[in-house]
C-alpha cells in the first residue's frame, strides 16, 4: 500500500528541505480505488523525514459507495446495496539520510455488503515497500522548488482471492511504480504539488480455468492492467504551523482491460479509471512533541469499473529520532 | 547535491525500473484457445458408415452426388486448383492450418463454449424493478437473446454434437461408397500441410463439421450468424490449403452438413424450449402445487425479485433418451426443520464459518457461472482433452460428445423437472441469515444441476474411456460437493444429483452399447 513521509514542518532558515507532508492524501490515493486497487499508490507527498528520524502512523479509512460503474454506466445494485470497506493501516517511515527514505506499509482490510447474501472478505492485504529520493532542490527568497522520485514495490503478503469482486480484498498482483513529484512553497506556507506515477502491475491467479474478457482466455492466470496515476494538490499551513490543510484532485487511469459487462460482477481483468477530489487535515497538538491527528474525506467524481466511493479516514502519526544525529 | 549526483541517482533508479519490467516480461500472451498439434487417427473406423444415426431415419435421408472419376479432367482441374491456393499461401493461411489441425470437431466445440460464455449473462432489472426477457423474435434487442443458462447451453451443445455425429456417419457412408482416393495419394504430388489419412476424401468431413456447427449454432446464437460464417469460411479453406480436399469435396461436405443440420433443428423448433420460460401465471401454479403438496416453496431472494424462476418448464422438453421422467425423479427431500435438514444446514453454516482455502479453491473451481461456459461446457472442455489425448478421428470425436451431450441434456431436464417438482427453497432462504461465497442462482435448490450434470457426463466418459473412470468420477464427486462449499446447496441435494446423473445417463450409455462402434 501506501506510505508516506511525515514531518512536522518548520521554516527554520537552517532547514534546507522544507517541504510539507501529505500523508493522508498519499493514503486517500489507495483507498480512492474501491475495488480493491488500495495498492501501491507511491508516498505522492514533498516531505522527507530527516536523517535517523522515524515516524509511526496508524490510519483507519471507512470506503462506502452505494453506486458503481458496470462500464461507464452508473448504477446501483440492491443486491449489493452498500459496499463498505474498512481499512486499518499501519505505516512506519524512515529517514536513511535526508535525501533518501524508505516507508513500509501493510493494510488490514475487510469488506461487506449491506444486502445480499455474499459474505465479504478480510484479511492482510499487500506489503508494500517504497524508496522515495529527493532529487532536486531550488531556494528562493520567495520560496522553494523541489522534485522528487519514488520507486515502490507491492505484493500480497495472504492468500486472498482477487477474483472476488466487490469484495476482494486487491487485486492479489505485484506491482511496481514509479512516481515523479514536484512541489513549489511560497514563503507564506501556501504550497502546490504535482505527481504522476506509472504504476506497472503483473499478474493475479483466479481460482478457475476458464474465464471471459472480450474472449476467452483458458488459464488461472489474469492479467492486470498497469495504470497511471497523476494528482494535483494545494495546500498551506495555518496558525504557526499547527495545521496543515490542503485540497487535492487525483485520477488514475488504466491502460488497457476490458469492460464490466451488463449485470455482471467485476473482474481484475477490468479497465480501472477514477477520478477524485479529497481534502484532508492535520493537526499537530503542542502537547505531544512529534505527534499529529490526521483526517480526511475523498469523493469519486467520475470512473469506469469501479465503485463511486466516499471516504473518511483518520488517525495519528509520531514521528522521533532513532538516535541522535 | 551536486547535479552530477542527481543525475547519477535518477540514473539508478531508472535502470532499476528497466530491469523490473524486462523480467517481468513483455505482457504475457495467454492462451485465447487450447493449442494442439494436429495428430494421427488411433483409427480410421472404416464402417462408420455402419453405425446407427440418432436422429436421422435412413443413411442415405441427405443425398449428396456421386464424385467425378479421379482420372477425369474435371477433377484434374481441381487438383490443380488445390496446389495453386497451396502455392498462393500467405503466413495467416498457415496460422489457419495450425488452429483448425484435423479434427474440427475441437474448434467448434471451442467456438460453441465461448458463445455460451459470451451469452450466459442474466438481464438486469428495468428501473421500475420489472425485468425483460430475450426475445428470439428480435434477438439484438437488450437484454440479448439468448440468455445462455445451463439449460440453454446444455441444449446447443447437444443439438450441435448429435448433428455432428449423425452427419459424419452419413459422411463415412459416402466415403466409403464413393470411394474418392485421399488426396495425398494422388500423382499430382499435391503438398500435405497436416498429417495424412487413409480417409476417402469425398466428402470432407472437415467441410461437414463446418457447415453443421454453423448451422445449428447461427440459431442458437442469432446474433452470430456473420461471424460463424466466417468461421465456416476459414475452417474450409484450411481444407484446401493443407492439402487434403478439392473443392468438390468441400462442397459436397457443407451440402451434407446443411441438410443433416436442418433435421435436427425441425427438432429443436419443436422440443420446448420455446415454453420453458413459462409466463408468471404458469410459474405461479407450479409454486402453489409444490406448496399445497409439501408445504413449503423456493423464492427468488434477489433485489428486485424476479417473478419467474429460471425455465419452470424445462422438465417438459423432449429428451434424447429418458423415456420416463417420474423413474429418475429423486425421492422426496427432507421437511424444513426435519433432523436431517437440520444435519444439513449445520454443515453448511459451519463450512461457511470456517471456509478453508482449499475448499474456497473447489467452490470456484467448478462454479461455471455467469459469463462463463456453463457446467455442460467444463463437461465439453474435458472430453475433447480426452478425445485429443487418446487421438480420436473425427467420428469418433463426434460420438464422444454426442453421447455426453445427450446425456447431459437429459440430465439438465430431469433435473429441472425434479426442481421445480419440489420446488424447495435453497440454504440463503431456509437457513435464517445465512451467506455463502457464491451467489444462489434463480431457480429451487433440490436437487443440484451441477451434480446431475456431472454425474450423467462422467458416466458416458467413463464408458467410453474406461482407464478414465476414476478421474472422471472423482470430478463428478468435486462438482458436487463444490456447490456445498459455496453455500448453494444442501449435501442432500449433491448427493440426490449425482445419483440422478448416473441413472439419466444409462439411458444413454444403452444406446451407445449398440449402435455399432464398439
Amino acid at each position: 500500500m501506501i506510505s508516506n513521509s511525515l514531518i512536522k514542518p518548520t521554516y527554520s532558515q537552517q532547514n534546507h528541505y522544507l517541504v510539507k507532508n501529505q500523508i493522508l492524501l498519499l493514503f486517500l490515493f489507495i483507498t480512492l480505488f474501491e475495488i480493491n486497487d488500495i495498492k501501491a499508490q507511491t508516498p505522492s507527498d514533498a516531505l522527507m523525514m530527516k536523517k535517523s528520524e522515524l515516524c509511526i502512523a496508524l490510519i483507519y479509512q471507512n470506503d462506502t459507495w452505494d453506486e458503481y460503474w458496470e462500464g461507464t454506466l452508473l448504477r446501483d445494485n440492491q443486491n449489493i446495496g452498500v459496499l463498505t470497506r474498512n481499512t486499518a493501516l499501519p505505516m512506519l517511515a524512515y529517514g536513511v539520510s535526508s535525501k533518501f527514505n524508505v516507508i513500509v506499509a501493510l493494510p488490514y482490510v475487510s469488506t461487506e455488503a449491506s444486502r445480499g447474501q455474499m459474505v465479504g472478505a478480510s484479511g492482510l492485504q499487500d506489503f508494500s515497500i517504497f524508496a522515495k529520493y529527493l532529487l532536486y532542490e531550488l531556494k528562493k527568497e520567495s520560496g522553494s522548488l523541489s522534485t522528487f522520485v519514488t520507486a515502490g514495490f507491492s505484493l500480497p503478503v495472504s492468500p486472498y482471492l482477487s477474483d472476488y469482486l466487490p469484495f476482494s480484498l486487491g487485486l492479489g498482483t505485484q506491482e511496481f511504480s514509479l512516481r515523479g513529484i514536484i512541489n513549489y512553497e511560497h514563503k507564506s506556507g501556501v504550497y502546490l504539488r504535482g505527481s504522476y506515477a506509472y504504476l506497472h502491475r503483473t499478474t493475479t491467479e483466479a481460482e478457475r480455468n476458464y474465464y471471459y474478457a472480450d474472449g476467452s482466455f483458458y488459464t488461472t492466470t489474469m492479467d492486470i492492467p498497469s495504470a497511471s496515476n497523476a494528482e494535483l494538490a494545494l495546500g498551506g499551513w495555518l496558525f504557526k504551523k499547527a495545521i496543515q490543510l490542503e485540497v487535492g484532485y487525483v485520477t488514475q487511469t488504466s491502460f488497457s482491460g476490458d469492460d464490466i459487462r451488463r449485470q455482471n460482477t467485476g473482474q481484475p481483468t477490468n479497465k480501472m479509471d477514477i477520478a477524485s477530489i479529497n481534502g484532508r487535515l492535520r493537526y499537530f497538538p503542542s502537547i505531544l512533541k512529534g505527534l499529529s491527528i490526521v483526517a480526511g474525506y475523498s469523493d469519486v467524481l467520475s470512473g469506469r469499473n469501479v465503485g463511486k466511493s466516499t471516504i473518511f479516514s483518520g488517525g495519528l502519526t509520531y514521528q522521533f529520532m532513532l538516535k541522535k544525529s | 547535491m551536486t547535479s552530477n549526483k542527481y543525475l547519477y541517482k535518477l540514473s539508478f533508479i531508472i535502470l532499476l525500473f528497466s530491469i523490473v519490467f524486462f523480467i517481468q516480461g513483455c505482457e504475457k500472451d495467454l492462451p485465447r484457445y487450447v493449442a494442439f498439434e494436429p495428430y494421427i487417427f488411433t483409427n480410421l473406423d472404416e464402417d462408420g458408415g455402419t453405425w446407427k444415426q440418432i436422429h436421422m431415419s435412413s443413411i442415405e435421408q441427405i443425398i449428396i452426388e456421386a464424385p467425378t472419376d479421379p482420372t477425369s479432367d474435371a477433377y484434374k482441374t481441381e487438383v490443380a486448383a488445390t496446389k495453386a491456393a497451396i502455392a498462393n499461401m500467405t503466413s495467416d493461411d498457415e496460422e489457419a492450418i495450425k488452429y483448425w489441425g484435423n479434427n474440427p470437431i475441437v474448434r467448434w466445440n471451442e467456438i460453441a463454449r465461448e458463445l455460451a460464455a459470451k451469452y450466459n449473462l442474466i438481464p438486469p432489472p428495468n428501473a421500475d424493478g420489472t425485468y425483460s426477457s430475450p426475445d428470439p423474435a428480435n434477438p439484438s434487442k437488450f437484454p440479448y437473446f439468448p440468455f445462455a443458462h445451463p439449460p440453454y447451453t446444455s441444449r446447443a451443445y447437444a443439438y450441435m454434437s448429435v448433428a455432428q455425429f449423425d452427419a459424419l456417419i452419413a459422411a463415412w457412408h459416402y466415403k466409403y461408397k464413393f470411394g474418392r482416393p485421399a488426396l495425398y495419394k494422388n500423382e499430382g504430388a499435391v503438398k500435405q500441410l497436416l498429417p495424412t489419412s487413409d480417409l476417402p476424401s469425398y466428402p470432407s468431413d472437415g467441410a461437414v463439421i463446418a457447415a453443421v456447427s454453423r448451422e445449428i449454432l447461427s440459431v442458437m446464437f442469432p446474433l452470430e450468424k456473420e461471424y460463424l460464417t466466417a468461421k465456416s469460411d476459414e475452417a474450409k479453406d484450411v481444407l484446401i490449403l493443407s492439402g487434403l480436399h478439392v473443392q468438390s469435396d468441400v462442397v459436397a461436405g457443407d451440402s451434407l452438413g446443411r441438410g443433416v443440420a436442418k433435421a435436427l433443428l425441425e427438432r429443436a423448433g419443436s422440443d420446448g424450449m420455446k415454453f420453458a420460460q413459462s409466463p408468471k401465471p404458469i410459474s405461479d401454479s407450479i409454486k402453489n402445487a409444490a406448496f399445497v403438496r409439501f408445504g413449503w416453496q423456493w423464492t427468488n431472494q434477489e433485489s428486485p425479485v424476479r417473478p419467474v424462476g429460471l425455465t419452470p418448464l424445462c422438465g417438459n422438453m423432449k429428451t434424447w433418451s429418458v423415456d420416463d421422467l417420474e423413474a429418475v425423479r429423486p425421492p422426496v427431500p427432507p421437511a424444513i426443520g426435519s433432523a436431517e435438514f437440520n444435519k444439513a444446514a449445520d454443515e453448511l453454516i459451519n463450512i461457511a464459518d470456517n471456509i478453508t482455502t482449499e475448499q474456497r479453491k473447489i467452490a470456484n473451481w467448478w462454479s461455471d457461472g455467469f459469463n462463463t461456459t456453463t457446467p455442460p461446457g467444463h463437461w465439453n472442455k474435458l472430453a475433447v482433452d480426452y478425445l485429443l489425448k487418446y487421438r480420436y478421428n473425427p467420428l469418433r470425436s463426434a460420438r464422444t460428445l454426442a453421447y455426453m451431450n445427450m446425456a447431459v441434456q437429459d440430465a439438465g431436464i430431469c433435473c429441472w423437472e425434479a426442481k421445480y417438482y419440489y420446488h424447495y427453497p435453497r440454504p440463503i432462504e431456509a437457513i435464517p441469515g445465512f451467506k455463502g461465497i457464491l451467489g444462489t442462482p434463480n431457480f429451487p435448490a433440490y436437487t443440484s444441476g451441477h451434480s446431475s450434470f456431472s454425474a450423467a457426463a462422467a458416466a458416458v466418459l467413463a464408458h467410453i474411456f474406461p482407464v478414465e473412470k476414476s478421474f472422471v468420477d472423482a470430478w463428478a464427486l468435486e462438482a458436487a460437493e463444490s456447490r456445498i462449499y459455496g453455500g448453494i446447496h444442501y449435501r442432500f441435494d449433491s448427493e440426490a444429483g449425482l445419483v440422478q446423473g448416473t441413472k439419466v445417463a444409462e439411458y444413454t450409455i444403452n444406446k451407445a452399447r449398440v449402435d455399432g462402434a464398439d
